[in-house]
């Protein structure tokens, strides 16, 4: 083995290393077309190589012809390689030097394997042998093709096209890389160019050694490609760190966060969307695995409502309950995306799905303070009502005695009056169901409630019972301004009587503007606070009020179809037990004006 | 004229059961019961009889007890009255009761309380039917006397001797004399004190 072997072997094997490791990398991913180019330079390289050593080994002038013949193959396949590769790579160079430059090389290739022995010479006439590296290696003589001309001047519009793309890399910001890649490619081909011109011409008497240069080139190549794959391994890095970033955020907001590939059927789910879903942290889950999750009530309303999104590419919202093994419930919002792919095919559906149950609970807490509301009213009704009832049961009970007294004459006398007792009796029957009818309707109406008196803030109650009469304003379509005075002092008072009184006096403007083009449903809340009152007013664009305002104040007046007639009386008697003022009147914009005075305490 | 064998009570409820339960109760206790459902139907079937009252529910609708005792009052028809109430307030039997009712019961009503304040408004009505006869035998008796015998009549009652009298008249002193005689005679009675309750019961007198 002599340096020589050596030194070429090592160069082509390296070289074929990096270009298996490039053609692997591309074949894992056909898109990076620079993995490929650079492996293509590599074994190009390596091809020179080999070619070098053989015409420094060869024994007559026709092995050096047909060495140098096929050294221009990989030569070929190096150059247009590295054309293409400064294209893709550098995203610079002008396509028409790239394509003169293919053009030329191309025409070098053929005129090699046409005219003469080779591109080189016509024909060579004799091998001297010369020493280098303590070896003796062969170099040619012979006379000259002048269509070498060709291959040089191609050599030489690459030279251009590299430098020219350097330029362009350099002005664009980029100059490490112009010096690096553009500046290395461009030195080391002019490099090689200079000894191919030195050593053919027989200028100087030297053997090839331009896989040399070029292995200078695969060198850089591959240091920039292994520079990309570190950026690439740092760009895991901070995409893991992002992702971190992203769970952490989703975590603090309460979210979890799901990926639903589509046609892999495959559900990805953050930490806490699997926590959410009773899945162990490790699961792997699948759409029907989660809707398995999902209470049997809601399961079939969510999955249409995703079929649906799927079908429309639409975003999907929806409320559920999802029941875990151990039997628990909570309930979850969820909102998610479908995404298409470029033909519009839905592929994924992302989204973010959040607990709800506290507030559900809370919401089911307002429906009963809203009943309790009720049975308040119903209890002031009674109260309302209280000499009524006791008239409604006093008299089946004075119809009774007198007709038992009746009776029990009747059966005294001689003979007894039979026929006239039996009759008796039967009213008194039926006089005692109609006195049963009357405790039973007053148990029904009746439910415990204490008054409390406690300090209120008045904007707080108009906030609180616009919301709670939220859903009736939006099912009748109506549009609610607030005119709320800022500091209004507080006001002594029963927090849910004063929140029937009002809520009363907005569900009647709901009804009075029912009538109403959705347009024209407008309510208005105010608060001021003057001379030692608080006054909330409450209009609304109805029909306003009949022509004795004053009688709509009155028990059992009523105006609507269903209605006791008692809301408003027992506003007023809340309101009186208040030392405060109720009242209505029209308002000059058409509509009624309903006036909630309190006393603030205050002088 | 002879007394009706049964008293008479005219009731008056706007609720039909309890019409119908003091009907019972009353008819079974012997009285002649005439229910009505409401004062304007009861004043226009109304005809004065001997002895009779009228049970009376305060709360009605249209016309109440009340004023139908104030309308009664002014037509002049002496007719007792029990008043019963679902609910009665203390104002309100104190202004029945000074307007002259015999009895204010609240429902439920005993039995025994009813019978005796109805038995109650039916004596009274006697004595007022007995009151009224009397008075009218007076009238009678007033009607016979001839003018210059009602005018002596006038003048005794109001207290004068024969002689102020005879003067007043421009007559003598013994004509007034017998005048005065026939006029006790005429008017039925013994003493001069009779004659003045006479007078007094029949709104003459003290009008000189």
């Amino acid at each position: 083995m002599s340096w020589v072997t050596i030194i070429w072997s090592m160069t082509a094997s390296a070289c074929l290393t990096l270009a298996a490791v490039n053609l692997l990398v591309w074949c894992k991913k056909r898109t990076e077309w620079a993995n490929l180019l650079f492996s293509l330079t590599a074994v190009g390289t390596a091809g020179m190589g080999f070619c070098e050593l053989w015409m420094m080994r060869a024994d007559t002038p026709g092995q050096f012809g047909t060495a140098l013949r096929w050294l221009h193959v990989p030569v070929w396949a190096l150059l247009v390689a590295l054309v293409g590769f400064v294209r893709l790579y550098l995203r610079a160079g002008r396509p028409w030097l790239a394509w003169s430059f293919v053009g030329l090389r191309t025409l070098s290739l053929l005129l090699d394997f046409l005219v003469g022995q080779n591109l080189n010479y016509r024909e060579i006439t004799r091998l001297r042998h010369i020493p280098f590296f303590g070896e003796s290696v062969s170099v040619a003589e012979g006379v000259a093709n002048p269509c070498m001309l060709v291959g040089q001047l191609s050599l030489v519009l690459l030279v251009l096209f590299v430098a020219d793309a350097t330029v362009t890399v350099w002005r664009r910001g980029d100059r490490r890389q112009a010096l690096a890649v553009g500046g290395s490619i461009s030195f080391f081909t002019l490099a090689g160019t200079v000894q191919a011109v030195l050593v053919l011409w027989e200028m100087v008497h030297w053997p090839m050694t331009a896989s040399f240069f070029y292995l200078g080139i695969v060198a850089t190549m591959a240091y920039e490609m292994s520079r990309e794959a570190l950026r690439a391994a740092q760009l895991s890095d901070d995409l893991r760190e992002s992702e971190e970033r992203m769970t952490l955020a989703s975590e603090a907001a309460g979210f979890g966060v799901w990926m639903w590939s589509i046609a892999r059927n495959q559900l990805w789910g953050s930490e806490r969307w699997l926590r959410l879903f009773g899945f162990a942290p490790d699961a792997t889950v699948t759409f029907e695995d989660a809707m398995q999750r999902i209470h049997p009530e809601d399961r079939e309303g969510v999955e249409r409502a995703v079929r649906r999104a799927v079908a429309d590419r639409s975003d999907y919202a929806a409320e559920y309950r999802v029941v875990l093994p151990d039997n628990t419930q909570r309930w979850v919002a969820v909102r998610g995306r479908v995404y298409p792919d470029t033909q519009g095919r839905p592929v994924r559906m992302m989204g973010a799905t959040t607990d709800i149950t506290a507030s559900k609970q809370a919401e089911d807490k307002a429906q009963r303070q809203h009943e309790e509301l009720a049975h308040l009213s119903r209890v002031a009704t009674v109260s309302e009502l209280s000499g009524s009832l006791a008239h409604e049961l006093n008299q089946p009970l004075a119809i009774i005695l007198t007709n038992a007294q009746a009776a029990q004459r009747l059966l005294a006398q001689q003979p007894p009056d039979l026929a006239e007792a039996q009759e008796i009796l039967a009213d008194i029957v039926s006089e005692d169901q109609r006195a049963g009818e009357v405790i039973r309707r007053l148990r029904s109406l009746l439910k415990h409630g204490e008054t409390s008196l406690q300090p209120l803030t008045v904007n707080g109650i108009v906030e609180e019972v616009l919301q709670l009469s939220r859903n009736s304003l939006i099912g009748h379509g109506i549009t609610v301004h607030r005119t709320l005075a800022p500091n209004v002092p507080q006001v002594q008072g029963d927090h849910i009587q004063l929140q029937q009184v009002l809520l009363n006096l907005i569900l009647n403007a709901c009804d009075a503007m029912s009538a109403n083009p959705p347009a024209g449903r407008q309510l208005t809340v105010t608060t001021a606070h003057r001379d030692g009152a608080v006054r909330i007013s409450v209009s609304d664009t109805g029909c306003g009020l009949p022509r004795v305002a004053e009688r709509i104040f009155e028990p059992f007046y009523t105006t609507k179809k269903q209605g006791l007639g008692l809301g408003l009386s027992i506003c007023r008697s809340i309101v009186t037990a208040h030392k405060g003022r109720l009242w209505a009147e029209n308002s000059a914009a058409g509509g009624a004006v309903f006036h909630l005075e309190l006393p603030t305490g205050e002088k | 004229m002879t007394p009706s064998p049964l008293p008479t009570v005219f009731l008056l409820d706007d609720e039909p059961g309890m019409l119908k339960a003091l009907t019972r109760l009353l008819t079974a206790e012997g009285f002649i019961v005439r229910g009505f459902p409401s004062a304007t139907t009861f004043l226009e079937s109304y005809r004065a009889e001997e002895r009779s009252c009228l049970v009376l529910d305060v709360a009605m609708p249209e016309l109440n007890g009340l004023d139908l005792q104030h309308r009664l009052t002014h037509a002049g028809i002496l007719l007792p009255i029990v008043f019963l109430t679902g609910h009665g307030d203390i104002p309100m039997s104190v202004q029945a009761i000074k307007a002259g009712a015999v009895d204010f019961l609240t429902k439920p009503v005993n039995d025994a309380d009813l019978l005796r304040a109805v038995r109650a408004a039916l004596r009274r009505a006697a004595e007022q039917h007995e009151r009224a006869s009397e008075t009218a035998k007076l009238r009678e008796r007033l009607a016979s006397l001839t003018p210059r015998e009602r005018e002596v009549m006038d003048h005794v009652v109001a207290g004068q001797l024969n002689k102020q009298i005879a003067g007043d008249l421009g007559t003598g002193e013994h004509t007034v004399k017998v005048h005065r005689a026939r006029v006790m005679e005429k008017m039925g009675v013994e003493s001069l004190a009779d004659l003045v309750r006479a007078a007094e019961r029949l709104g003459l007198g003290k009008r000189l």
